[in-house]
């Protein structure tokens, strides 16, 4: 496409918004994730006519289904977890450029036999050599994966690689599937995806913080006391036993999710809103969390309990989980970082299954004013200032004030401020997976994750793993339905603070 | 109003004063809090008055109906001339509560309809004032054509930040563009009808380069469509662009030098989806500016 430069008429025009002509290829296309969230939000980008003009989209897994079948399958998830009314027209149009081919990753003929496929779709949709490659498979498959991609990568067009969590096992793992990556593609073309980072609430983080004048000049360890971050799931681990048994809350999501949550909140300001630039900032961030020593760590498992008022079995007890499991469903942590802004302000993290609601926050909570010249008892019921983002549900920013209680006398309580971005904005927010997907096809990696970030969250993580081998807990320590074990609110008394239980 | 909100209150008033106004909304906010589970949202974004007269009372209405829980906001109707009382204020103020997706709370938006005696709608800049929420932007929707060099125009531009006209409402845009021109430098200008044109402008950017060297843009659709995918053609590619119209509702074909375009594969949006759109749009739109001042009337 002309540039704006050649082509007067472009400016003001709302194109260079759609990507460039490309062939979305979609590895593990029969799991869950194609179904649930990549199907979806490609039909909600086509329904708003975000995709290119010449596109296309190619499943690929093991299972053995026709192009007709995959169409099919993914036509029921569409309607199933779609955000929008289904309509024929917008499906047709998807479904039209949407094809699947059979393989096995290793299958040297097979990957063969799909680059050809896919250079037959270049000649025939004018999607011009240009590729996404979507990495939706176990950790497992992926070097091989990326081996058979690079091998048969060519010079035509550009290729980008989305690449799903989780990214490796550990500091050491993550380390070579980098450099199986970087063996064939560089950086630039590397989209790790984080999908918390394409959440519009994750995002206000750095519109509250880098676009309001009032809060930047008191984020910092002069007028904040601590900040908590919470990630609580409702659910249980939901048929997934074998990776959860493998990973446990600090690998799928303490290491990912609640580390950028933490780096986004301390963060200094970039000096622009470019992927290298957010991306230096976030990396500082994890360089300066130092390792959280035993004391400061606490892991925990779900026993039976009552959710909703339903009986929920205990994690040990759930299908294809070893009954003597050590995994963890729970961890908190007080988390350090240490640089002028914040050394000595803690970071009380904590994320965990089964917990009595899901709620994502991060929670800043101001000192005291210093001297409220109130009477102790008409003060009594007044906390301090809390700047509360709710990354979900109820999406948005509420501020805890202190306000007088109408009528004789100074009595005081504390009210909520709510700005609830339903309210204010358009009703519908766009899901994260289809922000990120559009980013990665216009070459935008300011939403996902570099290298070394990753290397940094797996530093943090390897070490509280190391410290745990050392001892073994009385698992379960939490019954399912409350907040966790009485260890992690130990952990906040220990400093005379409690976590925010609403 | 009422099918699409969750609960709404309602207070009416004839010859009223302002300070009867506000303090119906309150009481009103107060109620609406009384009747869900929580305390309503106020979340507005902006203040957003409305110049009605008469004959567009009923589309007003319309429009707002489909745009309240997209933009919270304190919208203000004035309707010139809709009291037989020269020196009367009468009011119908509205609050309507809109429940959030997925949540148990509901956003409140605020509908002020004041219909002005003749003498009241000279000065509506004064009757205006007290209502505007503080700090946020005011936007001003003029139904119809505007009364260019009028001092009810003068006041109520002199307030907004934005101006939002539609030209397809007017009798004769081509003439009328000058007149809008002249107020580019005192406020920010919005057309509806350009909005409209967005899908044959991208269009006809796909032209590129044989748009280039066009001489002729031959339309059939509304006057105003028309001559803004005219001027913009000229503003754009600085050069001289006749225009052949065959009027019509809405814009049916557009070619350029007798290359028909493909029709925008694009639903129409509703008045609401459109003025909203407008409602987003902050800041003076420079293309816009540049393809009105370019308009101009075409010898017979």
């Amino acid at each position: 496409m002309a540039t704006t430069q050649e082509n007067p008429l472009l400016e003001g025009l709302p194109l260079a918004q759609t990507p460039e002509p490309c062939a979305l290829v979609v590895f593990g296309a029969s799991g869950d994730l194609t179904r649930r969230k990549i199907f979806p939000a490609l039909y909600a980008l086509a329904l708003r006519r975000l995709l290119p003009e010449s596109f296309a989209v190619l499943g690929a897994a093991r299972s053995e289904w026709t192009d007709d079948e995959f169409r099919h399958q993914m036509e029921a998830a569409v309607r199933e977890f779609g955000r929008d009314e289904f309509r024929d027209d917008v499906w047709e149009r998807l479904a039209g450029v949407t094809s699947y081919r059979s393989l096995d990753f290793a299958d040297d003929q097979a990957e063969d036999e799909l680059i050809a496929y896919l250079e037959h779709v270049d000649g025939e949709r004018g999607t011009e050599g240009n590729r996404v490659y979507y990495l939706a498979v176990p950790p497992a498959a992926m070097p091989t994966l990326v081996e058979e991609l690079g091998r048969r990568r060519t010079t035509e067009g550009w290729t980008r690689l989305i690449v799903e969590k989780p990214f490796g096992f550990d500091q050491a793992s993550a380390r070579e599937l980098n450099q199986s990556i970087w063996n064939h593609f560089t950086e630039e073309e590397v989209f790790r995806i984080d999908h918390y980072l394409g959440k519009e609430t994750v995002q206000n983080m750095a519109a509250l913080r880098f676009a309001n004048g009032i809060f930047e000049p008191i984020w910092n360890r002069q007028f904040i006391d601590h900040v908590q971050i919470t990630v609580a799931e409702s659910i249980g681990i939901e048929g997934r036993a074998g990776y959860y048994e493998q990973a446990g809350a600090i690998r799928d999501i303490f290491q990912n999710h609640m580390l950028q949550l933490v780096a986004l909140t301390a963060m200094e300001p970039p000096s622009d809103f470019t992927a290298d630039s957010v991306r230096n900032e976030k990396v500082k961030v994890l360089k300066s969390i130092h390792t959280p020593g035993p004391k400061h760590v606490v892991r925990g498992q779900y026993g039976r309990g009552f959710v909703e008022g339903i009986e929920v079995p205990a994690y040990r007890e759930e299908a294809s989980v070893d009954p003597n499991s050590m995994a963890e469903t729970y961890i908190a942590a007080k988390l350090f970082v240490d640089n002028w802004r914040w050394a000595d302000t803690p970071f009380y993290v904590r994320t965990g299954k089964r917990l009595p609601r899901r709620e994502t926050t991060i929670a800043i909570q101001f000192k005291r004013a210093p001297h409220p010249p109130f009477a102790e008892a008409a003060a009594e019921e007044l906390r301090p200032n809390v700047l509360i983002v709710h990354v979900q549900p109820d999406e948005g920013v509420s501020l805890a004030v202190g306000a007088k209680v109408p009528g004789v006398g100074m009595k005081l309580r504390t009210v909520h401020m709510d700005f609830v971005y339903g309210g204010a904005f358009q009703v519908e927010m766009p899901e994260a997976y289809e922000r990120l997907l559009l980013d990665a096809m216009r070459g935008d990696a300011t939403l996902f994750t570099r290298a070394d970030e990753v290397d940094e969250q797996w530093a943090i993580v390897d070490a509280i793993v190391a410290a745990w081998k050392r001892d073994r807990p009385a698992f379960p320590n939490y019954a399912a339905g409350t907040w966790g074990p009485p260890s992690a609110d130990e952990l906040l008394r220990r400093d005379g603070r409690s976590w925010r239980h609403h | 109003m009422a099918e699409t909100a969750a609960h709404l209150e309602e207070w009416t008033g004839e010859d009223v004063s302002l300070a009867e106004v506000e303090a119906a909304l309150f009481a009103l906010r107060r109620e609406s809090c009384e009747e869900t589970e929580g305390p309503d949202l106020r979340t507005s974004v902006m203040t957003h008055i409305a110049w009605v007269p008469p004959g567009w009372h009923e589309a007003a209405w319309t429009t707002l109906e489909g745009m309240a829980e997209r933009h919270p906001s304190r919208a203000v109707l004035l309707v010139p001339g809709g009291t037989d009382n020269d020196d009367e204020l009468a009011a119908r103020v509205q609050v309507a509560a809109f429940a959030l997706p997925g949540e148990r709370r509901h956003v409140a938006a605020e509908i002020v309809e004041l219909r002005l005696g003749s003498k009241r709608a000279r000065s509506p800049a004064s009757i205006v004032m007290p209502l505007l929420i503080s700090g946020l932007p005011v936007f001003c929707r003029w139904r119809g054509r505007p009364p260019f060099g009028e001092r009810e125009l003068e006041e109520l531009t002199g307030l907004a930040d934005r101006l939002v006209v539609d030209s397809r409402e007017w009798d004769d845009p081509a003439a009328d563009y000058p007149r809008l021109a002249e107020l580019f430098e005192r406020v920010a200008v919005s057309d509806i009808a350009w909005r409209r044109t967005l899908p044959w402008r991208v269009g006809l950017a796909h032209d590129w380069p044989e748009i280039g060297s066009c001489e002729e843009l031959t339309v059939t659709g509304p006057a105003a469509d028309a001559n803004l995918l005219a001027g913009w053609l000229r503003s754009r590619l600085d050069r001289d662009v006749s225009l052949a119209l065959a009027t019509a509702e809405e814009v049916e074909s557009v070619a350029a030098d007798g290359r028909e375009l493909q029709k925008p594969p694009v639903e129409p949006l509703s008045s609401s989806e459109l003025l909203s759109a407008e409602l987003e749009t902050f800041g003076r739109d420079g293309v816009y500016e540049a393809a009105v001042s370019a308009c101009r009337r075409e010898r017979p």
